[in-house]
């Protein structure tokens, strides 16, 4: 990153880098817990048992929180490719905007149309509606996830356009695009880690209400659910989605590859660092501990494979924040190592009945929901960094890309308004969402009935 | 293709500002409207469950917006840069007053949320009052299709103008009185008891009052921008417009003296998209009005996509919008008829 405070693209930068985490803490959530709410629905169809009712009826409170954090923090989001990204917007509006508009139209409008019917209308609906509102707003999240991971992948790999006279890009073939190989495995990775996160915060849930010992049969419910669905989806993280993540970048983006493992020189039997520090001056990893070859054979399927360095490539085409880099990458790999192994102890317990009763094993699982939203970011922080120095990938500088006719003053200025009203409105739901889990899927109804 | 994608374009805007009007209207004189808690839960059931359909709208007319002008949100978008961010925080404290208000059953905890939501609920009207000002007076845009623009310069209407002028807050002022006009309309149907009785004597004054402002806002609109009533005149869509505004302005004043509600409330939406189809076709093909000279100003033509964008939008977009149409019949049916606290409380609102 320029690190000029001068320089306008960086406070753009900073601005959709920090409002898109924000936002991203949200969204994660919901698209995750979605598919909970969907199959306990459907589990209260088909058996009649309460506890699943109110299972989703709880879950839907925080559910909906989340989504209306979600929403007002999305909009920003899209104002800002105009309002901050001009330049870029002008340029390639004519690819992304297809995508940006399809998500409107398509997984908005459904998401949005059913959620206010699945989180108070059931009642208005009736079982069967309720449960087609929660595959609906599940379906709906999803989809939203696909169009704008399309429009994210078309700017790491960008495939499906055309250079116009003007110099700027058009739309050549729809399918190409919204069929863009990284599309898929990216979407693959992102909705598996979205799931690692749900399945945390409902195992959390479950651990906190186990070690008060209240809601004992929702509390089993949760920690059921949560801890299996966790050790799947943490797997489904690292293999196959994670894999086929690191050998698209391997194959299309090698100097961000290098970046990532802190690989200044190139070679063979190339080893995947567990712990070192990128040397940017030194142009070398001090103090790595490696598995020699390993990369070459996640990379590329064989050990004697070539793995490029950075020194192969011009410092103009690396990405500006190797070390920031490095380590978000290394660290979120460090992390989905540790759910794998903390969910497979955690199921194998509940396998032999014996989860509720190992206090401190409750306490780790109760505490660990925070690391899935970290490696969750983190996940995105490697993705964004590494596609750096490019807003498009190899076709279109980030610097080319931010809006000429606002100063840096008007962006400062944004920015630390966003900083403080997201400050407040996450103390907000922080203390809604621990009100909502204190009072408990059993308590009264929050509000007195008149 | 380019007329057809206007028009579509200038629907959802209209969709927007029609479903979403009730909101910001309902919600700016909630306090006066509803005395009691009860009361007031009454209105944020009327608004609570449906906010985020309706707020969609806005988001599906911003991302198309993209697809089909990405030339014009790129100048008008970063041109606006602290109004719309403005924006955006008046929509975060709005969604989120009503969202968070009823979690916690205490008086003074709904009490504050209430006046945020009031707050946020005027501050959008006008706002958005003085945004639709700002398309017919115009920004100061540069040769390169570039502007910049203050929230105030000196209260005139021509050159470098800014945000706000004599001309702007007039309409935003109309514009809050018009949707708080609109949102009684609306509350009037959805609600029983002293709330509805309230919001029905509200209606009828406000009204009244939209209806006077409108007149000043007319000739206001003639003198800033002289050439559009002869545009008006010439452009036959305008004459639908302006056929609609008639016949929903009586569907309205009936359904209000007959106290029929149903009657009513479809005149006060049929009326907000007459305004606003109206608007829309006198200013085309022109979208953006430069204050500084004729020849800056940016046309649909001059801001649209490629074909190949724009064809293959319009094989996506019906799909898209026919499902929208599904859900929305869906909802409506649902949620017809009077709110009852009983039955869209569920836990809170």
């Amino acid at each position: 990153m320029n690190s000029n405070l001068f320089d306008p693209a960086l406070w753009s930068r900073l601005q959709f880098g920090f409002t898109l985490t924000y936002h991203y803490l949200f969204p994660q959530l919901t698209m995750g817990l979605a598919w909970f709410l969907v199959y306990w629905k459907w589990r209260a169809l088909r058996t009649g048992d309460e506890k699943y009712n109110q299972a989703v009826r709880f879950w839907a409170k925080i559910f909906g929180l989340n989504f209306a954090v979600g929403v007002v923090t999305g909009i920003p989001m899209e104002f800002q490719f105009g309002t901050n990204w001009a330049a870029f917007t002008r340029h390639s509006g004519g690819v992304i905007g297809q995508t940006l508009a399809m998500e409107g139209m398509f997984a908005f409008f459904l998401e949005s149309a059913f959620v206010g019917a699945l989180i108070w209308g059931e009642k208005r609906l009736g079982p069967r509606y309720h449960f087609m509102a929660a595959v609906a707003v599940a379906l709906g999240s999803w989809l939203s996830g696909y169009f704008i991971l399309v429009t994210n992948a078309f700017m790491q790999h960008p495939v499906g356009f055309q250079i116009q006279a003007d110099g700027s890009l058009g739309i050549a073939s729809l399918s190409t695009y919204l069929l863009n190989p990284w599309a898929w495995v990216q979407f693959a990775h992102n909705q598996v880690a979205a799931l690692v996160t749900g399945s945390f915060v409902v195992t959390a849930v479950g651990a906190f209400y186990a070690l008060r010992g209240l809601h004992p049969l929702q509390s089993r419910l949760y920690l059921r659910a949560g801890t299996s669905t966790a050790l799947i989806a943490s797997l489904l993280v690292a293999f196959p989605t994670g894999d086929q993540q690191a050998k698209m970048v391997a194959n299309h983006q090698p100097v961000t590859l290098a970046a990532m493992e802190g690989k200044f020189t190139g070679g063979s039997m190339a080893g995947v660092a567990v712990i070192g520090q990128p040397n940017i001056a030194a142009r070398r990893l001090d103090n790595p501990i490696e598995i020699p070859g390993a990369l070459s054979f996640v990379a590329y399927g064989t050990f004697q494979s070539y793995v490029h360095g950075l020194e192969e490539y011009p410092e103009d085409a690396w990405p500006d924040n190797i070390e920031l880099l490095y380590y978000s990458f290394h660290l979120m790999v460090m992390l989905g190592t540790l759910f794998i192994i903390l969910m497979a102890y955690a199921s194998f317990q509940n396998w032999r009945g014996r989860l509720e009763s190992n206090i401190w094993l409750l306490c780790v699982l109760m505490l660990a929901f925070p690391f899935p939203y970290i490696a969750n970011t983190l996940g995105w922080m490697t993705a964004e960094l590494g596609r750096q120095p490019w807003l498009i990938y190899g076709l279109y500088r980030t610097q080319e890309g931010y809006s000429k006719v606002v100063s840096n003053g008007d962006v400062i200025f944004t920015l630390i308004g966003f900083t403080g009203i997201y400050f407040v409105l996450g103390l907000l739901f922080l203390f809604l969402v621990g009100w909502e889990i204190v009072h408990g899927p059993e308590g009264k109804e929050s509000i007195a009935n008149p | 293709m380019i007329e057809t994608w206007y028009g579509i374009l200038s629907f959802m805007l209209i969709m927007y500002v029609v479903l979403d009007g009730r909101n910001f209207g309902a919600g700016m004189f909630h306090r006066l409207v509803a005395i009691s808690p009860v009361e007031r839960r009454q209105v944020v059931a009327a608004i609570g469950p449906l906010w985020s359909w309706h707020e969609v709208w806005l988001v599906g007319f911003g991302g198309t917006l993209v697809a089909v002008f990405p030339r014009l949100i790129a100048s008008a978008f970063a041109g606006y840069y602290l109004a719309l961010f403005l924006i955006l925080w008046g929509l975060i404290l709005r969604g989120i007053s009503l969202e968070v208000g009823g979690h916690i059953n205490d008086r003074l905890w709904q009490g504050f949320w209430d006046i945020a939501f009031v707050f946020a609920n005027g501050l959008l009207a006008i706002l958005f009052g003085a945004a639709a000002g700002n398309l017919v007076r115009g920004v100061p845009l540069d040769a390169q299709g570039n502007f910049s623009m203050a929230f105030f310069t000196d209260f005139g209407v021509r050159g470098h103008v800014g945000l706000l002028d004599w001309y702007t807050v007039s309409v935003a002022v109309f514009a809050a009185v018009l949707l708080a006009a609109h949102g009684a309309t609306y509350l009037t149907l959805k609600t029983e008891g002293p709330v509805h009785d309230r919001s029905a004597k509200f209606a009828k004054r406000l009204w009244v009052v939209a209806a006077t402002l409108f007149l000043g806002v007319s000739i206001e609109s003639w003198v800033v921008r002289p050439d559009l009533p002869r545009h008006v005149i010439y452009t036959p869509f305008c004459w639908l417009g302006l056929l609609l505004v008639i016949a929903s302005a009586v569907t309205l004043i009936s359904g209000l003296l007959t106290g029929r509600e149903m009657r009513a409330f479809v005149g006060s939406n049929l009326l907000l998209a007459g305004l606003l189809a109206t608007g829309a076709a006198a200013i085309f093909p022109v979208i953006l009005h430069s204050t500084l000279a004729p020849e800056n100003s940016l046309t649909a033509y001059a801001v649209a996509s490629t074909p190949e964008a724009l064809f293959l939008g319009s094989i996506w977009w019906p799909a898209g919008f026919a499902l929208a149409v599904s859900y929305f019949v869906f909802i409506s049916r649902r949620y017809a008829g009077k709110v009852s606290v009983q039955r869209d409380t569920q836990g809170f609102y």
